[in-house]
């Protein structure tokens, strides 16, 4: 066992252990004091895999951002009785058997899949990891998909990938946060005149 | 590496999107004019409409021309092909008439007509780019730039108790769903290395022909149909929409019936057409798109089969007419989803075909219960008893749309549901597929179910005596009369336009899609195979 692996069953068992301990605790603070172990757990698995962007990320939106305020939230309305969430047996055994279904579905889907048939590695996976070949990729002067082969063509040419570039993602979800930003701020906000209507 | 856009696409994909980038910019001087002290006292509604209006003009421009550019514009992202234009027409003229009917109702007052405007054009922005969505990314972003700002709208009325339990639950539904479908995504795009849809499709068609059975693929592609089915408000995935629909005001409940589902409709027919190789690819030849259809046609067809039925046996036991009217959407969601079963481009075409039908009578409908729901106050059936004596125009209205809805001839609806079954009929003998038969008898059968709650509420409004201390005459006014008046005269002679042997003006939409042939011997057609799967 390298040193690598070692360090992954470290991170993945305590990810998985704090988001067991985040449906298990039944103290709302607590349980968010987990789910921040969780996410910076899945953090380190991401940076064990090499994507140190999605990684950053991963710790500066999740572990940094809404985690912050997620404990905040809590602390600042949590008051008697619901700090303790106590859910019914028949909750528990609802969410108990949905939650083994899907586990049973994706293990079922994880062991019958065939995964000799992956894309092929851009050539230089090095490269493909720096913030500036992302940034071009998002104005759409660089390719966001790395040239390879579709897995699996049939024929004796692989077909090669189409590029795409996400330079119309990146610029309309700047009118979908506008647009979100309004109605959040429309449903916050106090009404200012009182009408009748029902 | 060469730059993945040059500026002469670019270009080429801005002009192509000149109706997005219309609403975009309207979103923005919309709220920009906000700030002008002196254009306080305007009403914006005047404005989003105007911005709605310089759209369509752009689509009914790119739609009179007919030359589309089927390549994919903005590197692969979305495509401005004759489905997009078509949807658009069909979106930015339903969004327009939305507009029309708030103004009418004043359900947004002065003070708030910016924030529900810039919402509803923000709703329209991410349908239509549903509509045109070639990528997975893209497909997603879309979903969502479509859903959040329907959260909102639902909860647009905060006095009231029930919209805002509408807009958290369509929310916590709604995070759900799109939370599947884009594992569901991650799932395919991971496997491929691309999210281009045809790349996908074809990789995917590869995989099933390649055999054995690879649950990986299979699994993304049913969480994409769980996102999409939600979209539709398709059984099991329907439970928000009858509350939705209740607690949020009757206008916003016509938009989200209509324009959320028909570029749901739209996606759906993009998505599945795409799977079974209606794209033009390259490489994969006709054989190769068995695998999937052999899966893909007899979940389309259970899911249809279900939502309709339920929703029809649902709408008995209600009594509030929003509810009633929710339970129906998702009856028609189903209709609507029987013709893309047959994974061809002719049912696509009968899809497209029966959101024009939909669009008038569905919105009359609501704009009824918005109206009546002005004057007396209540949106239960029981206080609608003797309507005929308190608004005699109104209640005529009513009995076209619902009639309408049904299905019954000389209404827009009979011509719409007999394209539906025709598209079946026709499906059933290309491809000698009995599954389509059972299919239609179940469509058929549903047809007369649905017939006596619509009466039903016939029956209260025109037979049930009035209920007694309300008032006599309800007083309407003249331009909400002329609004669903107008309607009704379209529901009712629309058919005028319509020619049962001809291809619709919709199929002109579905053209780029490559036709799927049928072949000689049974297992070479991808249909016919997925019935003897059954």
């Amino acid at each position: 066992m390298s040193f690598a692996d070692f360090l992954f069953w470290i991170v993945a068992l305590w990810t998985g252990l704090s988001a067991v301990m985040v449906v298990v605790t039944q103290n709302i603070v607590r349980a968010a004091l987990w789910l921040l172990f969780t996410l910076a757990g899945t953090a380190g698995l991401f940076f064990l895999l090499g994507a140190d962007f999605v990684g950053a990320v991963q710790l500066l939106v999740y572990v940094g951002g809404i985690l912050i305020l997620l404990v905040f939230g809590v602390m600042l309305t949590a008051q008697g009785p619901f700090v303790n969430l106590r859910a019914g047996a028949g909750e528990w055994a609802v969410s108990i058997v949905v939650g083994l279904l899907l586990l049973g579905l994706l293990v079922s889907a994880f062991l019958m899949t065939d995964w000799r048939f992956l894309p092929a590695q851009p050539p230089d996976p090095a490269h493909s990891r720096y913030v500036n070949d992302l940034g071009l990729a998002l104005l759409g002067s660089r390719d966001a998909t790395p040239p390879g082969t579709l897995p699996g063509a049939p024929g004796p040419e692989p077909a090669e990938r189409s590029r795409v570039a996400y330079l119309l993602p990146f610029e309309i979800v700047s009118v979908h946060l506008l647009v979100v930003l309004i109605g959040a701020a429309y449903l916050a906000r106090a009404r200012r005149r009182r009408g009748a209507r029902t | 590496m060469l730059p993945t856009i040059n500026l002469a696409e670019l270009q080429s994909s801005l002009i192509a999107f000149a109706p997005e980038l219309l609403l975009a910019g309207g979103i923005v001087v919309l709220l920009l004019l906000r700030m002008v002290p002196s254009l306080e006292r305007l009403h914006l509604g005047y404005l989003a409409l105007f911005v709605v209006v310089a759209a369509l003009v752009a689509s009914w421009i790119e739609w009179v021309n007919g030359e589309y550019d089927t390549r994919p514009a903005f590197a692969g992202m979305v495509t401005a092909d004759a489905l997009t234009v078509y949807m658009r027409l069909l979106l930015l003229g339903f969004t327009g008439l939305v507009i029309i009917l708030t103004l009418l109702t004043g359900l947004p007052e002065r003070e708030e007509s910016c924030d529900f405007q810039v919402m509803l054009l923000g709703a329209t922005l991410g349908m239509l780019l549903m509509c045109s969505a070639t990528h997975l990314l893209m497909v997603y972003i879309a979903v969502e730039m479509a859903s959040l700002p329907s959260y909102a709208l639902a909860g647009f009325l905060k006095l009231r108790r029930q919209s805002s339990e509408a807009a958290l639950k369509y929310v916590v539904y709604g995070g759900a769903a799109s939370g599947v479908m884009l594992y569901g995504i991650s799932l395919l795009a991971g496997r491929f290395g691309t999210g281009y849809l045809p790349e996908v499709a074809a990789g995917f068609a590869v995989a099933m022909q390649r055999g054995p059975v690879d649950a990986a693929l299979l699994v993304g592609l049913l969480m994409i149909l769980v996102g999409l089915a939600f979209k539709l408000s398709a059984v099991p995935f329907h439970f928000w929409c009858p509350d939705v629909f209740e607690g949020a005001a009757a206008e916003v409940g016509a938009f989200l019936s209509v324009a959320s589902k028909g570029a749901a409709v739209a996606l759906t027919g993009r998505f599945t057409l795409a799977m079974v190789g209606g794209l033009p690819n390259e490489w994969a030849t006709p054989e190769t798109w068995q695998g999937v259809a052999i899966y893909l046609g007899p979940a389309l067809a259970f899911l249809a089969a279900i939502t309709a039925t339920f929703g029809n046996l649902a709408a008995y036991a209600q009594t509030n007419l929003k509810r009633l009217l929710a339970y129906s959407t998702i009856a028609h969601a189903g209709y609507m989803l029987m013709p893309l079963a047959t994974l061809t481009r002719e049912g696509l075409d009968a899809a497209l075909f029966y959101l024009i039908a939909y669009l008038f009578m569905n919105l009359g409908a609501f704009a009824v219960v918005a109206i009546l729901r002005d004057q007396t106050g209540t949106e239960d059936l029981s206080g609608y008893g003797g309507m005929i004596q308190r608004a005699p125009v109104l209640t005529v209205t009513m009995a076209v749309f619902l009639l309408s809805l049904v299905g019954l001839p000389p209404l827009m609806g009979y011509m719409v549901k007999f394209q539906i079954f025709a598209a079946l009929w026709k499906s059933y003998q290309d491809f000698n597929n009995t599954g389509l038969v059972v299919l239609l008898v179940i469509g058929l059968l549903n047809t007369v179910i649905s017939l006596f709650y619509y009466v039903r509420v016939l029956k209260v409004m025109i037979i049930d005596p009035v209920p007694e201390g309300t008032a006599g005459l309800v007083r309407i006014p003249s331009g909400q009369i002329i609004f669903v008046t107008l309607l009704a005269v379209v529901v009712t002679v629309g058919i005028v336009a319509w020619d049962p042997l001809a291809l619709q003006g919709s199929g002109r939409a579905v053209s780029q899609f490559r036709p799927i042939k049928p072949a000689g011997a049974p297992s070479a057609s991808a249909p016919a195979a997925a019935v003897s799967a059954r």
